[in-house]
C-alpha cells in the first residue's frame, strides 16, 4: 500500500502524465467533433456505425499505456530506479504497485476520454437530428468496455516497459505494434488478428464485425494480455541486475 | 569475476574508506550488498541477513551509489516524497532532511535547475529518509568543488560522532584522506588491506637516498648503525627511516666517497599505490 502511495506519487509529480493527459483529451476532441459534424448522414445511421463513432475514446489505450511505460522506463531512464530499489527491495510488491497504479491511471484516462468523446459525440448527433439506434445496454458495453480497455493497457504498458526497460525502444514496441503489426496481422489473418490487443478491446466495446470476438471472449482475452505482459514484465524486473 | 570472497567488518562511530582502483569491483561490492545485483554465486549480506531480507531497510541503511538519480522534471520534494512514502514515513521527515542537507529553499524547484552539489546533497537527503545507522556512498566527491567536498567532509563527520558509521567509496586515497578513520583497499575482488588511516600513514615513511662507488661497504656500516637499506634497481642505496645528515655522517665516519644523497618522501598515495598495484602483477 505504501508503494502503490508512492508510485501514484510519481505518476502525479512530473509534468509526463499531464502532458499525456492534455494531449489525449485534444485528440479526441478533434476526432470526435470533426468525425460526428462531417461524417455525411448515410455512414452514420447503423448501431456500428455509431458505435465505431463513440468509441473514439477508447485511443486512451494508447496514452495509458504510454503512461505505464513511463513509470517504469522513465526510473531506469534517470537512475531512480536505484533508490526505489533501495527503499523497496521487494521487487515482486514494486512491481505489482507499479501495475496497479498503471491500471488506476488507465482508469482515470479512460472515463476522462470515453466521457468526452462519448457525451460530445451524442450532442453533436442529436443535434443533427441523427436517430440514435444503440440500445441501453450496448451504450452501457461501449462506455465500460473502453474504460476498463484503457485502464488494461496501462497494465500491458507497465509490462512492456519492465520488458524493454529503454523509453524510446518500448514506445516505438508499443505504437508499430498497435497501429502497424496488429493492423497487418488482423488484415491477412483475421482470425488470429482478432485474438490481438486492440481488436480484442474492440470487442469489448461491441464492435460486431464478422471476425471479432464476442465482448466476453474480447474481454477475456483482453485481461489475458495484461496477465501475460505482467507477468513477463516481473520476471524481468526480478531477473535483472541494476546498473 | 568481479568480486569474490570478500568480507570485511566496519566499527559503529567511524567513517570507513572502501578504496581501490578503477574496476576494483568496488561498485559491484556495494550493489550486491544492497540487493541491486545478485552474485553469480554465493551471496551477500549486511548486518547478518541479505539486503532484501531487512524488514525496513530504509531505517537501517541509506545509501547513495549515483549522484544523479533524480528525475530532472520532478521537484527535489516531490523525489523525497516519493521515497518516503514507500517507507511509510511522514511528510514531515521528509521537510527534516531538507533542512539537514541545507535544500529547504530549493525543495519545490524541479531538480533539472540543482547545481551538482545540491543534486548531492539532494541524494543525501534522500538517504537520510529512513534516518539509518549506517550510511553508504559510492564516490561521493566526483565532480564536486572544494567546497562541496569540505561540507561532505563535515557533514560525514559530524554523522559519525553521533555513534554512527558511514562507508565511502573512492578510487583516489588523497580525496577521503581527511574523512576517514579506517580504510579498506580492495583490488581485483579482492581485500588487499583493512587499516586504520594511522597505520597506513606510518607505511608512508620518509627513506634516504645515497649511491657510492663502494655500495656493499657503504650497507654495512650502515647495519651496524642499525639502518635497514636496501639496493635499487640503479645501484643505488634506499635508507628507511633515516635522514640524509645521518647517513651522510656515517658515510664520512667508514672513509666511504658519496655521489649523491637525497631524501625522498614516499606519500600516503605511493603506498595506496604500492598496495593496489603490487596485486595486478
Amino acid at each position: 500500500m505504501n508503494q502503490l502511495r508512492a508510485e501514484l506519487l510519481k505518476i502525479r509529480s512530473t509534468r509526463t502524465t499531464i502532458g499525456l493527459l492534455l494531449g489525449m483529451i485534444l485528440l479526441a476532441l478533434i476526432f470526435i467533433v470533426l468525425t460526428c459534424t462531417l461524417s455525411p448522414m448515410n455512414q452514420i445511421f447503423t448501431e456500428q456505425d455509431q458505435v465505431s463513432l463513440l468509441s473514439f475514446g477508447s485511443i486512451a489505450g494508447v496514452f495509458s499505456a504510454l503512461a505505464g511505460i513511463m513509470l517504469v522506463t522513465s526510473e531506469y531512464r534517470f537512475g531512480t530506479m536505484r533508490p526505489t530499489f533501495l527503499f523497496n527491495p521487494n521487487r515482486s510488491r514494486l512491481f505489482a504497485s507499479k501495475a496497479i497504479a498503471g491500471l488506476l491511471a488507465g482508469l482515470v484516462f479512460g472515463v476522462i476520454a470515453e466521457g468526452l468523446t462519448f457525451a460530445i459525440g451524442l450532442a453533436i448527433l442529436e443535434g443533427r437530428h441523427v436517430h440514435i439506434v444503440m440500445s441501453g445496454s450496448n451504450m452501457t458495453m461501449l462506455i465500460v468496455g473502453a474504460v476498463v480497455g484503457t485502464a488494461l493497457w496501462g497494465i500491458i504498458g507497465v509490462g512492456l516497459g519492465a520488458i524493454i526497460r529503454n523509453q524510446v525502444g518500448a514506445v516505438i514496441a508499443l505504437l508499430a505494434f498497435g497501429f502497424v503489426v496488429e493492423n497487418l496481422v488482423f488484415g491477412l489473418l483475421p482470425s488470429v488478428g482478432r485474438f490481438l490487443p486492440v481488436h480484442a478491446g474492440n470487442s469489448m466495446m461491441g464492435f460486431t464485425g464478422q471476425h471479432y470476438l464476442s465482448g466476453t471472449i474480447g474481454t477475456v482475452v483482453l485481461v489475458a494480455w495484461a496477465v501475460v505482459l505482467a507477468g513477463a514484465g516481473l520476471a524481468a524486473i526480478k531477473g535483472r541486475d541494476v546498473q | 569475476m568481479a568480486v569474490d570472497d570478500l568480507s570485511f567488518t566496519i566499527e559503529a562511530g567511524t567513517i570507513t574508506g572502501f578504496l581501490g582502483p578503477n574496476g576494483a569491483g568496488k561498485t559491484t561490492t556495494l550493489r550486491m550488498l544492497l540487493g541491486l545485483a545478485n552474485p553469480t554465486s554465493g551471496h551477500a549480506t549486511i548486518f547478518g541477513v541479505p539486503y532484501t531480507d531487512l524488514p525496513t531497510p530504509a531505517m537501517r541503511v541509506g545509501a547513495v551509489l549515483e549522484a544523479t538519480d533524480f528525475h530532472p522534471g520532478r521537484s527535489g520534494r516531490d523525489h523525497l516524497r516519493t521515497l518516503s512514502r514507500a517507507a511509510g514515513l511522514p511528510d514531515s521527515r521528509v521537510d527534516e532532511v531538507l533542512g539537514l542537507v541545507e535544500l529547504t529553499s530549493a525543495a519545490k524547484r524541479r531538480v533539472k535547475g540543482y547545481s551538482l552539489g545540491m543534486r548531492q546533497r539532494l541524494g543525501l537527503a534522500a538517504a537520510l529518509l529512513g534516518n539509518p545507522d549506517l550510511l553508504v556512498l559510492d564516490e561521493p566527491a566526483n565532480g564536486l568543488d572544494p567546497e562541496g567536498v569540505r561540507w561532505l567532509r563535515d557533514f560525514l563527520r559530524d554523522f559519525a560522532s553521533g555513534g554512527r558509521t558511514v562507508l565511502v567509496s573512492s578510487h583516489v586515497l588523497a580525496e577521503v584522506a581527511q574523512t576517514v578513520d579506517q580504510v579498506l583497499i580492495i583490488n581485483h575482488g579482492r581485500l588487499v588491506t583493512e587499516s586504520s588511516l594511522d597505520a597506513l600513514t606510518m607505511k608512508a615513511t620518509v627513506a634516504v637516498r645515497v649511491r657510492s662507488p663502494k655500495i656493499a661497504e657503504l650497507a654495512d656500516a650502515l647495519t651496524r648503525e642499525g639502518l635497514v637499506s636496501m639496493t635499487t634497481n640503479d645501484h643505488a642505496l634506499l635508507v628507511h627511516n633515516a635522514t640524509s645528515e645521518r647517513v651522510g655522517d656515517i658515510a664520512f665516519a667508514a672513509g666511504l666517497a658519496i655521489h649523491e644523497l637525497m631524501s625522498e618522501t614516499s606519500s600516503l598515495e605511493e603506498v595506496f599505490l604500492d598496495l593496489t598495484s603490487g596485486e595486478s602483477s
